[in-house]
């Protein structure tokens, strides 16, 4: 990662200052004084644009004025009115303390990735209706490489300060960073810039099929599934997840230094596995840390709320894990769910754990 | 060369739960400068390397029956472990105040023989006097100060008493607390700047991340900038900048920030508040000058 920022940052020097004498050339034809009445220098690649821009469009950014070019100049400018249920939903995901992330902005919202040894990979989406002001401009969909601890460390620091704090988050800065900044007061702001990178790429697409024409799911308690992969972690590190149509049951059994067998049976208790899809027997094999990592930062929130993970089996025994964070304002959020035990979607955040087998079926 | 006072129980009560705790954090050995009008606790002064702090209190907020006498003009200075300073001191006021009230806390300057040694050493003591029993608390010191030595330090002090022009003062210093908390994690250096205009601004960076806080329309005192804000930026350890925000133990009411005459240093004033008021307590002030690491730009 450090290579290719440094490489990335080298040839962002060199092509912004190509670029930036090739602007300066075109304006002191076109009128000497464009860079001071923009008030903006050219930096950084977001400059290019200035190329590949029509002439006439760039003597209508010249008649705008700096603040205006400076909002055009970003591609999301969004604000969050939850900085700690973002923060925990994010905590969520990041299994060991270095972790580097990929993000992609889209007009639908943003979306974290990371992703680990090619077995593992995690996505959290941040619907852009979780946002209290949610503005794309982008063309293309940005994408790009930050370190998740030092994202959710930034963020910390907006939410400890005991009162609700809004934060700006803009993307990219003038030097192609990540800006966060507290917009709620006017005598006092914090605000952080993060570096970022171009992303390494993703070295396993997943590619999540179904595994048939009926899916293979179950539904299971938060709390109750953490528990038991918890409790999975002494036998060793291989985890068998199996499931079977008749008793319709979900079996997790660890071999090691010793068994454990955990049975969620459907029909004995059904508060504790809520839904169960299965027409035929399967059986796949997970490395303990990695299906432990879908559940071990799992927010205490969704422990609280004790809503539903649910689990999927996918072709060739690709496991997702879905969770769900309710991320509510906090002037609004209250203990209870709505009578119906239905939260608005909109204030939910997403979260997709991807978990590769270890082996093929040996069905 | 004597000293010898009764500690009053705004003394015992400053002291005990909120100055030495405080001071502790900046330096466990500190220098303690006794005069005619004053007390001072002092760290850093005579070796200039770290944080110089000054916690100065007039003699009647501490002390009763308070006399001095020396050959240096009535001034006696000397180091002391501050720890030990704070478990004598917690432990005789926790004897003093069970006891009846017309018990009083002495303290005083004493030459004694230390077991198991021929060379008698000075003590600073702590005396709780009931009618049937006595409790004596020695605290080691190092020997006093030479008339030199003294000399030196009180013009260390009066040069540490030149105040930054412009001072800008924050009141929530909790808030600030929480803040360098986080930053520290992220760098060695914290970056100030101070303007004219009652801006504080904090800043730390490394490879990755830059992480700052803005503080606006703070109260300004002595010289107000014009429409240029006048400001001045400068680098410190953020080691001693968060070692200065201890100084909250001491509860002060504001903390005001300057930077030094040529940017040399950052000056950090705490505000005591007379209690229930909203006027200045001259009779305690405390200060510390944190050296600067880089004097930035103007």
């Amino acid at each position: 990662m450090y290579q290719h920022y440094l490489s990335f940052n080298l040839l962002r020097v060199t092509r912004s200052t190509a670029i930036a004498s090739s602007i300066k050339a075109y304006f002191s034809l076109a009128g000497r004084n464009f860079l001071h009445s923009s008030g903006r220098q050219p930096q950084g690649p977001r400059d290019t644009v200035a190329r590949h821009i029509g002439s006439s469009e760039i003597k209508a950014r010249r008649e705008m004025s700096s603040s205006a070019v400076d909002a055009a100049s970003v591609d999301l400018a969004c604000q969050l009115d939850n900085v700690q249920g973002i923060v925990d939903a994010l905590s969520s995901v990041r299994w060991k303390r270095q972790q580097d992330a990929v993000l992609e902005l889209s007009e639908h919202g943003v979306v974290l990735i990371v992703e680990e040894s090619g077995c593992l990979q995690a996505k959290v989406y941040l619907q852009k209706e979780i946002f209290a002001r949610y503005e794309y401009t982008a063309q293309a969909r940005p994408r790009f490489g930050l370190s998740l601890g030092i994202l959710v460390d930034c963020l910390n620091t907006f939410s400890v300060l005991g009162h609700s704090t809004i934060i700006e988050l803009r993307y990219p800065g003038p030097d192609m960073q990540l800006l966060l900044r507290s917009v709620d007061s006017l005598d006092a702001c914090m605000y952080a810039e993060i570096r970022t990178t171009i992303p390494d790429t993703i070295s396993w697409e997943y590619n999540f099929e179904p595994a048939g024409a009926t899916p293979l799911n179950f539904t299971v308690k938060s709390a109750a599934f953490k528990e038991a992969i918890d409790d999975l972690e002494w036998p060793g590190s291989s985890i068998r997840l199996s499931l079977q149509p008749t008793p319709p049951c979900v079996t997790l059994r660890g071999d090691g230094h010793g068994d454990l067998q955990i049975d969620f049976m459907y029909y004995v208790n059904t508060d504790l596995l809520v839904s169960f899809n299965c027409d035929r027997h399967v059986s796949y094999r997970y490395k303990y840390k990695f299906l432990s990592a879908t559940t071990s930062n799992i927010p205490s929130s969704v422990i609280k709320d004790n809503r539903g993970s649910k689990v999927t089996v996918g072709r060739g025994g690709m496991l997702k894990v879905q969770h769900l964070v309710s991320v509510s304002r906090s002037s609004l959020s209250h203990p209870h769910i709505d009578s119906a035990g239905y939260q608005q979607p909109s204030r939910i955040v997403f979260i997709e754990f991807f978990v590769k087998p270890e082996e093929s079926n040996d069905d | 060369m004597k000293f010898k006072a009764f500690l009053t129980e705004n003394g015992v009560n400053l002291l005990e739960n909120r100055f030495i705790p405080s001071l502790e954090k900046m330096g466990k050995i500190c220098h303690l400068y006794l005069t005619r009008d004053h007390t001072f606790f002092l760290h850093n002064l005579l070796f200039n390397d770290g944080v110089q702090s000054i916690a100065q209190f007039k003699t009647e907020s501490l002390f009763s029956d308070y006399r001095i006498s020396s050959q240096n003009d009535d001034r006696i200075a000397f180091s002391l472990d501050l720890s030990l300073l704070l478990r004598a001191l917690r432990s005789a006021a926790s004897i003093s105040s069970s006891a009846t009230s017309a018990d009083r806390l002495q303290i005083k300057l004493v030459k004694k023989l230390p077991q198991n040694s021929t060379q008698p050493a000075p003590f600073l003591t702590f005396e709780t006097k009931g009618n049937t029993s006595a409790v004596i608390h020695d605290v080691p010191i190092s020997k006093p100060l030479s008339r030199a030595q003294v000399h030196e330090l009180q013009n260390s002090l009066d040069d540490a008493q030149d105040l930054p022009r412009t001072l800008v003062g924050v009141d929530d210093l909790g808030r600030l607390m929480n803040f360098v908390d986080r930053m520290k994690q992220l760098g060695d250096v914290i970056s100030v700047y101070i303007s004219k205009l009652g801006e504080l601004h904090l800043k730390v960076s490394n490879s990755l991340v830059t992480l700052g806080a803005e503080f606006k329309r703070l109260m300004v005192v002595g010289e107000r900038g014009g429409n240029d804000g006048g400001g001045m930026s400068v680098e410190v350890s953020m080691k001693h900048f968060a070692k200065c925000l201890q100084f909250h133990l001491a509860k002060p009411d504001c903390a005001f920030y300057g930077v030094g005459s040529q940017g040399a240093s950052l000056t950090v004033v705490f505000q005591f508040f007379v209690p229930g008021s909203r006027r200045t307590d001259k009779s305690v002030s405390l200060h510390c000058r944190l050296p600067v690491l880089d004097t930035g730009s103007s």
